[in-house]
């Protein structure tokens, strides 16, 4: 019971500080290919220190709430996705599972958004909204192919069956639907060309614009262990998982900052157009691939 | 008790009670909740009572020996359950609610009749007595719904009511046509008997039974009844018409899917991956009805309206897991079945209290009411994280099986539109959510209060359930696999905590204790740094103007419009339009008809009679 206590801690902490650092990574790198100097890579990490001490302004309880609510909802759905060997909790039929308990974060999120009364942050959550059922589309239908050929809805049964070697990864099983849950990965994590949610040109960054002291450090926190989730949930499926952190780190920070690379040169689609695009090319591809695995 | 006195309780005790009603106001309200509470603690101790006997009146009609049969199985104790379990919360919550409302007292007589009705009819053990308690319902439910408080009200009861009869109609040629051929109307012998038949033959009749079904279950192309009349009844009876009346519907394809075996008959037809195609089009009928009721849903200004698309869409993911008649599919439709009557009673019974405080179902005249009426909020919001399947939920663990029923089998597009069903809930749920609740306050609602305790208390009841079944799924389990057995159906492995599917397992508990973690966590570091200060919702970031209109600073009209703009054409083509374009070609052809033929002159009729006398003398019936 302590031990378990003590693992789910650590694993939470631990995801923290990754995210951050991988996110800190992406400033610097984006900031080198528009050449600019950017921020030293530790920089995420003195702006949640700093924010942690700001005074901060609420919009009454829901806004409380709803920030509390992204944060453990997102830690909660860190403990179903298996992060190299540290597996807290190995259920089978975890897939679905993960997806929805993400949700629970967005949930959040939006309410404490929405619940600031910011027109702004609203149009935000309006668009997010709107592109999720874009992205999930052909990402679920990916992973419909996934679970139907590996026989499993179990992440860890889906790693399992893809270790003995580089010829067993996802990646060679099931290149299209790969390819499709990469496109589908940039939406997730929001990155251009999916940024219409945030585009802090337009709506003033959208559903943080309300956020400031420790409920934009809360939000900083969600996204760093977001990213996290999201990254070794792509690993786990696709890339083969790990049973050495350091690789399994390694390969996490390949897709993020490939996804990283890919936003920093790629303007803004509109949010139908964002939507529109993925019931086209990945949609259709998502489900070439769904009849050439189950037929 | 004998199992007609469950029918004929409700519907004798209502007509006492309209009289009563003249003398003492609110007489009914009490009354009603009282009889619903009896017969609901009856019904619970009846459980497990399987072997009690079938009972049975018989009269006859022309010599002809006929029989209301009554009998308790598995499936007919869940529905009589469920049906007294909500007329019980909404005849409490009713106590309150309908102070200012006129019709009140026809109200609460027809929701008897109606409760009493649809026992009735899933007690019913033969084709015959359920075909009449279903007329007493359809006649029921017409005359709540048209004592709406909007005009709108007449025009969407005559929609349902015109619909219900061709389903009527259909439904009793079938029942006389199989009468004529074995003399008798009793489930299991009409049954076997569809077994015997030629198959072309069996599936006509067997589509002329399930037609009425289909109709009151609200799936496509039979939907368009169903938005009209749930956004116009009574803010007390949507809850009711969604939670439970397109249940029985969906009762109806049971008994022709599962009680009359269905796949048997059709087991040497054309198949699908393993699928009968009857059953499979079905199922293409559910997925459509998903969409459909999703897209539709995300366009609404109207909260109701809102809700009674998601009801459509809702109900595509119970016919299509039933069609698809896998034990996971099973399984998946009966546990969408009672979640989904437990979060969408909670849901409408929310919006009826919000309803009930500021007197109107626009979205957008309304806002920020989360400060005023925290309840009803709570409960608005714990439905809807059930209904768009998130967990630790009962909404999530019906979803979880229906998806597993439909991988396991590999239908791509039914899974697709059962993806796309659950990901639009995100979108339209939160809708209302944002509209409602969150936002600005409007400054006419700056003196509302919170509903009365007796309005509060079906919504606390629904909540510990949703969050009940949510963690304890062995509990409905238990239920479902007593129905499995009686319907020959393997059934699917559980324990208190957990379903096994097709691809693994999990366990509803320490999903729960993991979200109590995640939460508990969030909640010390949040409270453990410098606490914040409040500030009102007008003192917001503006981009340096300067605003004082709450109302100008509330985004609710349009609010997915980049998203409707995609599916614009789609929603321009109604099915509603086409189905009244139809009518009215009707309505010309019968005025084509009477122009030549109904003349008004009286030569004309002259003519006609002399003609019949004509044409009966050369038959040689005169002479």
């Amino acid at each position: 019971m302590i031990l378990n206590i003590f693992g789910f801690l650590m694993m939470a902490f631990s995801a923290m500080a990754l995210g951050l650092l991988f996110i800190g990574i992406a400033r610097k790198v984006v900031a080198r290919v528009q050449k600019r100097i950017g921020p030293p890579f530790y920089q995420p990490y003195l702006d949640v220190l700093k924010l942690f001490t700001k005074n901060s302004i609420t919009h009454g309880f829901i806004f409380d709430f709803g920030a509390i609510m992204a944060f453990g909802g997102m830690i909660t759905t860190l403990f179903f996705v298996p992060v190299g060997p540290f597996v807290l909790y190995g259920m089978n039929g975890t897939l679905l599972l993960v997806i929805y308990l993400m949700a629970v974060a967005y949930l959040g999120m939006a309410m404490a958004t929405v619940g600031s009364g910011n027109p702004l942050a609203s149009v935000g959550i309006s668009r997010a909204l709107t592109q999720m059922l874009g992205y999930e589309l052909p990402f679920i239908v990916v992973l419909l192919t996934l679970i139907y050929s590996s026989n499993t809805s179990s992440i860890i049964g889906i790693v399992q069956a893809q270790q003995s070697g580089f010829m067993n990864w996802n990646l060679i099983n099931i290149p299209i639907g790969t390819a499709v849950a990469f496109i589908a990965l940039l939406g997730l994590m929001g990155k251009k060309p999916f940024d219409a949610p945030v585009a802090p040109s337009e709506i003033a960054s959208g559903p943080v614009v309300e956020h400031g002291g420790k409920y934009l450090a809360f939000i900083m926190l969600q996204h760093a262990v977001s990213v996290v989730v999201k990254t070794a949930l792509f690993v786990d499926l696709f890339l083969g998982g790990g049973n050495n952190i350091f690789i399994f780190i390694v390969k996490m920070l390949i897709v993020w900052l490939l996804a990283a690379l890919i936003g920093s040169i790629f303007p803004r689609f509109k949010v139908e157009e964002g939507v529109l695009f993925y019931w086209r090319w990945p949609l259709i591809a998502a489900l070439l691939q769904a009849v050439i695995i189950i037929f | 008790m004998s199992l007609f006195y469950y029918t004929f309780i409700p519907i004798i005790i209502a007509f006492i009670a309209y009289f009563l009603n003249k003398k003492i106001k609110l007489s009914l309200a009490i009354l009603n909740s009282v009889v619903f509470a009896y017969l609901f603690y009856q019904i619970s101790r009846l459980y497990g009572q399987w072997d009690i006997p079938y009972e049975s009146i018989t009269y006859y009609i022309f010599d002809r020996e006929v029989q209301l049969i009554f009998q308790l199985t598995p499936l007919s104790w869940l529905f009589i359950f469920m049906t007294t379990g909500a007329g019980l919360l909404i005849a409490i919550f009713t106590i309150k609610s309908q102070q200012e409302y006129t019709l009140r007292s026809a109200f609460h007589l027809n929701f008897a009749i109606l409760v009493g009705s649809i026992l009735g009819v899933v007690l019913a053990g033969d084709f015959l007595s359920l075909f009449i308690f279903w007329e007493i319902m359809t006649w029921s439910s017409f005359f709540l719904i048209s004592s709406g408080e909007k005009k709108a009200a007449q025009k969407a009861s005559f929609r349902y009511i015109i619909l219900s009869t061709v389903g009527a109609y259909l439904m009793v040629t079938a029942i006389f046509i199989i009468y004529n051929q074995i003399h008798t109307l009793r489930y299991s012998q009409v049954a076997a008997h569809l077994s015997g038949l030629p198959i072309t033959e069996s599936i006509i009749l067997i589509i002329m039974l399930a037609i009425p079904f289909i109709i009151k279950a609200g799936v496509f192309p039979f939907h368009v009844w169903v938005n009209g009349a749930h956004s116009n009844a009574p803010k007390e009876f949507s809850p009711f018409l969604s939670g439970l009346m397109l249940k029985v519907g969906i009762y109806g394809v049971i008994l022709l899917l599962y009680f009359v075996p269905l796949y048997n008959i059709l087991k040497d037809s054309i198949h699908y991956r393993g699928l009968p195609i009857f059953n499979y089009i079905l199922a293409i009928f559910g997925g459509v009805t998903v969409i459909t009721g999703t897209v539709l849903a995300i366009r609404q200004e109207d909260v109701k309206r809102l809700v009674a698309f998601s009801s459509i869409s809702q109900m595509g993911y119970i016919i299509m897991a039933l069609a698809i008649s896998t034990p996971l599919g099973f399984t998946g439709g009966l546990l969408h079945l009672m979640n989904h009557m437990i979060f969408k009673t909670t849901i409408f019974l929310s919006i009826a209290a919000v309803i009930y405080r500021t007197k109107t179902t626009k979205m957008r005249e309304m806002g920020g009411l989360i400060f005023k009426m925290p309840v009803t909020f709570a409960a608005y919001l714990i439905a809807i994280i059930a209904l768009a399947g998130i967990p630790p939920t009962n909404g999530f663990i019906s979803k979880w099986v229906i998806y597993q029923a439909l991988i396991e089998k590999g239908y791509i597009f039914l899974s697709v539109a059962a993806f796309f069903g659950s990901i639009g809930s995100f979108m339209y749920v939160f809708k209302p959510l944002s509209t409602i609740f969150l936002g600005q306050l409007k400054p006419e609602h700056e003196n509302i209060k919170e509903v009365p305790f007796l309005m509060q208390l079906p919504m606390f009841v629904l909540m510990a359930l949703i969050l009940l079944f949510g963690i304890l799924p062995g509990l409905q389990m238990n239920l479902i696999n007593q129905i499995s057995q009686l319907l020959n159906i393997t059934p699917v492995g559980f324990t208190l905590y957990s379903i096994t599917g097709a691809f693994g397992t999990w366990n509803s508990l320490v999903i729960f204790s993991l979200f109590v973690g995640g939460f508990l966590l969030a909640f010390i570091i949040f409270i453990s740094v410098k606490k914040s200060k409040p500030v009102g919702l007008m003192d917001t970031y503006t981009s340096g103007e300067y605003l004082d209109d709450p109302e100008a600073y509330h985004y609710a009209y349009q609010y997915f419009r980049p998203f409707d703009r995609v599916f614009d054409s789609f929603a321009a083509r109604s099915l509603t339009a086409a189905y009244d374009t139809f009518a009215q070609n009707i309505v010309k052809l019968g005025n084509v008809f009477r122009k030549s033929i109904v003349t008004g002159n009286g030569q004309t009729y002259a003519f006609y009679m002399i003609l019949f006398i004509v044409i009966l003398a050369f038959a040689g019936w005169i002479i």
